[in-house]
């Protein structure tokens, strides 16, 4: 069962479509991430080397981070789209490893790349989405998501015609098209024009307003300031810190005469 | 059972996505089609000119064009899922993974059977071979070959979709595993068309159906593994 | 240790069943002593088989259990099983020349179900080569490992419906002599050459194992190294640059 909520704000409304799951007060509900020595390999080389982290529910945290220090490698585990090397990874308890396919009806996953099918139009790729997502009432939902996220006047149109900002913004849509407890948005500002940052800023107001989880990743720290409750930075595959509140860390699992104790950042 | 349904739904959402991209991208799938057209020339160059020659082999040259043709086809059911990472977003839906495979091999199958009966009906005028004579034989073998060609297609183009030296490994791959089928395909095809003298026929076409099914079954199984990286 | 002595065991039990093989049983009386490289030829058939059967089982065991030992037998199966494959195609094609007076003979199941294995498994290790990922190689190896293990049969006996409707008998089978009225002396000379094989067949796969995981070991103990990190550690959680 979903309920929906129409925020508050004084850009043009965005529906936020949530399962029950993510109702109720950040504190009173379990972690939505906690993730234990997490780390994954390439080719032998580690991208994520040993990351431990809780994430409270119902918060926007932002994930910050020079180029390669794992930001993409994080998301992409906890959205299942790849395994752990080692360690494990917990979303609303569940795990991404052994119950992945309960995890993934939960989680959506903003990617670098769009996943959107060129030779179908916009109002087409969503009403695929739709199917694959089981969402209720899809015909009008689709509608609805594409007026949300300013394509309703290219909708029939190919998104191979599209720029890469309106293939953002479809793939936003795309998100809007599920009721996900907990959002993953890898850079989300590329690309965009003055529109679509502004949209990105409305979801994430709404998101934070309805108590869906965001974690997001980007550059830039500096517009992102306002719009989150907390922040963690990675680098080179660990974490380098935790600001604000809603994360917690502990350093990676040495051996146990190297191992320090796991600290709290005060909110 | 409506986890069932859910799963078929999704397979056909996925089947309708497929044939509506094939459909626009680039009259891609005409070309196949005359592919296929073209292999059967050159048999006939290289075989002929003597017609009976060629009316002997015309079930093997059949079959021949359609599976080299199929695994044109094949391969570019999946190529469309390299559209900017279409086929890991495919992953993340919370939708299970042999309805992902069941979708695709269906799309294949519709895909298949067209072709094959095409070829069917450029075999019978190039070759001089009277394919109307036995017709519901050779519809059922038609079919029962489109489905073994796409269950194992589905199944290899999604393994070699991301390899690199994808063109090659995927008819390496293919080819050795249609052998039975191809082999129970022709079989069955001649003794249709001479009647079926000994009635081998019915044998023929379980030896296919087997294959399709266990092939469809394996195929579904292990599908889902592709799908994580 | 304990392999060494396996593989001086098993070189002492080929040479042993190919002098018999050769010099002790007699020769066949419709064929000469050409049907002697049946002994070897049925015994490779038999030992590509269960190597292709090895290679499917253990892909399915890295499937199940992840643990890349799995994939390690597995491709030890494979590159052992292309050896023994080839040879009984060899074995087939030496053993048909003076029987049929050609070196292939489309009837014969077993030439021909061999010489498509052969396909499989190159196209097994081909694929390997292809993915440098040790999990994404294992994974993918695994899955075309079982989808053509799972042909095989079906292989088989397509090929054997095929050839029947032939009548031809097949030379290439040990039939002539696995019956009730064939003298111990040739069932015995079979039976020992499968014996001294397996024997090889064995040392074989646990040298190419120990190969793979050594490869793997070294890998693997880099990946270690590189994760444990090595930088210090403030006492307020920060790692130092």
């Amino acid at each position: 069962m979903a309920h929906h909520l129409r925020p508050q704000t004084s850009m043009p409304q965005t529906t936020i479509y949530v399962s029950p799951r993510s109702l109720g007060a950040p504190d009173s509900r379990p972690p939505a991430v906690v993730t234990t020595d997490l780390a994954r390999l390439f080719a032998g080389s580690p991208a994520l080397a040993g990351v431990s982290l809780q994430i409270q529910a119902g918060l926007t945290v932002a994930l910050l981070g020079p180029n390669g220090a794992g930001k993409t490698t994080l998301l992409r585990l906890l959205a299942t789209a790849i395994r752990p090397s080692y360690g494990r990874a917990e979303v609303d308890g569940l795990d991404v490893d052994r119950e992945a396919h309960l995890v993934r009806s939960r989680v959506a996953y903003l990617s670098h790349a769009t996943g959107l099918y060129d030779d179908l139009t916009a109002r087409e790729n969503l009403q695929f989405a739709a199917a694959m997502l089981a969402t209720p009432d899809a015909a009008e939902r689709v509608e609805r998501a594409l007026a949300d996220v300013g394509l309703t006047d290219r909708a029939a149109d190919r998104v191979r015609d599209f720029s890469a900002g309106m293939r953002r913004r479809l793939a936003l849509g795309r998100i809007l098209l599920g009721n996900a407890s907990l959002v993953l948005l890898d850079e989300p500002y590329a690309a965009l024009d003055a529109d679509g940052l502004g949209l990105v800023d409305q979801l994430l107001a709404a998101w934070r307003e309805v108590g869906v989880t965001v974690l997001v990743a980007s550059h830039a720290a500096d517009r992102l300031h306002a719009l989150v409750d907390g922040g963690v930075v990675l680098d080179r595959g660990l974490v380098a810190g935790v600001e604000g509140r809603g994360v917690t860390s502990v350093p990676p699992n040495l051996p146990a005469e190297r191992r320090p104790s796991p600290t709290r950042v005060a909110s | 059972m409506s986890a069932l349904r859910g799963e078929a739904r999704v397979a056909l959402a996925i089947c309708r996505k497929d044939a509506l991209a094939e459909l626009r991208g680039r009259h891609a799938t005409v070309s196949t089609l005359f592919f296929a057209a073209v292999v059967l020339l050159l048999f006939g160059f290289a075989l002929g000119p003597d017609s009976a020659r060629l009316a002997a082999a015309a079930p093997g040259l059949l079959w021949l064009a359609v599976v080299f043709a199929g695994i044109l086809a094949m391969g570019r059911l999946h190529l469309l899922e390299t559209d900017d990472g279409a086929l890991e977003q495919l992953a993340l839906y919370p939708v299970a993974r042999r309805a992902i495979y069941a979708g695709k091999a269906l799309a294949g199958f519709v895909a298949m059977l067209l072709l094959a009966l095409l070829v069917l009906g450029a075999v019978g005028v190039l070759f001089a071979v009277d394919v109307a004579s036995a017709w519901a034989p050779l519809l059922a073998t038609t079919v029962l070959g489109a489905l073994g060609v796409a269950a194992v297609g589905t199944f290899y183009a999604g393994v070699t979709v991301r390899l690199r030296a994808r063109e090659v490994m995927l008819p390496l791959l293919m080819l050795p595993v249609l052998a039975p089928l191809l082999l129970g395909a022709v079989k069955a095809t001649s003794v249709a068309l001479a009647g079926d003298p000994f009635g081998e026929l019915g044998a023929w076409l379980q030896l296919m159906l087997a294959f399709d099914v266990v092939m469809t079954v394996a195929g579904a199984a292990t599908y889902g593994f592709l799908l994580e990286d | 240790m304990k392999t060494r002595i396996l593989g001086i065991v098993a070189l002492a039990a080929v040479a042993l069943a190919t002098y018999v093989a050769l010099a002790v049983v007699p020769a066949d009386l419709n064929q000469g002593d050409a049907q002697r490289i049946m002994y070897p030829h049925v015994a490779s058939a038999w030992l590509a088989y269960l190597s292709f059967g090895v290679t499917a089982l253990a892909g399915i065991g890295w499937l199940w259990r992840r643990d890349l030992r799995f994939d390690s037998v597995a491709v030890a199966g494979a590159e052992i099983g292309v050896i023994f494959t080839a040879f009984a195609i060899w074995g087939g094609m030496m053993w048909g020349r003076p029987i049929w007076g050609v070196y292939w003979q489309w009837e014969d199941p077993r030439l021909t179900t061999t010489a498509l294995l052969l396909a499989l498994y190159v196209g097994y290790l081909l694929l390997r080569r292809l993915t440098d990922d040790p999990d994404r190689r294992a994974t993918r190896a695994a899955i075309v490992g079982i989808v053509a293990a799972v042909d095989i049969p079906i292989v088989h006996f397509s090929v054997e419906w095929w050839r029947g409707l032939h009548q031809t008998a097949t030379i290439a089978s040990p039939d002539r002599v696995l019956n009730p009225a064939a003298p111990m002396v040739f069932v015995g000379t079979l039976l020992g050459m499968v014996a001294a094989l397996t024997l090889a067949w064995a040392y074989l796969m646990i040298r190419r194992y120990q190969l793979a995981e050594a490869e793997l070991g070294r890998e693997e103990r880099a990946r270690i190294e590189r994760l444990v990190s090595s930088r210090p550690i403030t006492t307020s959680g920060e790692v130092a640059r």
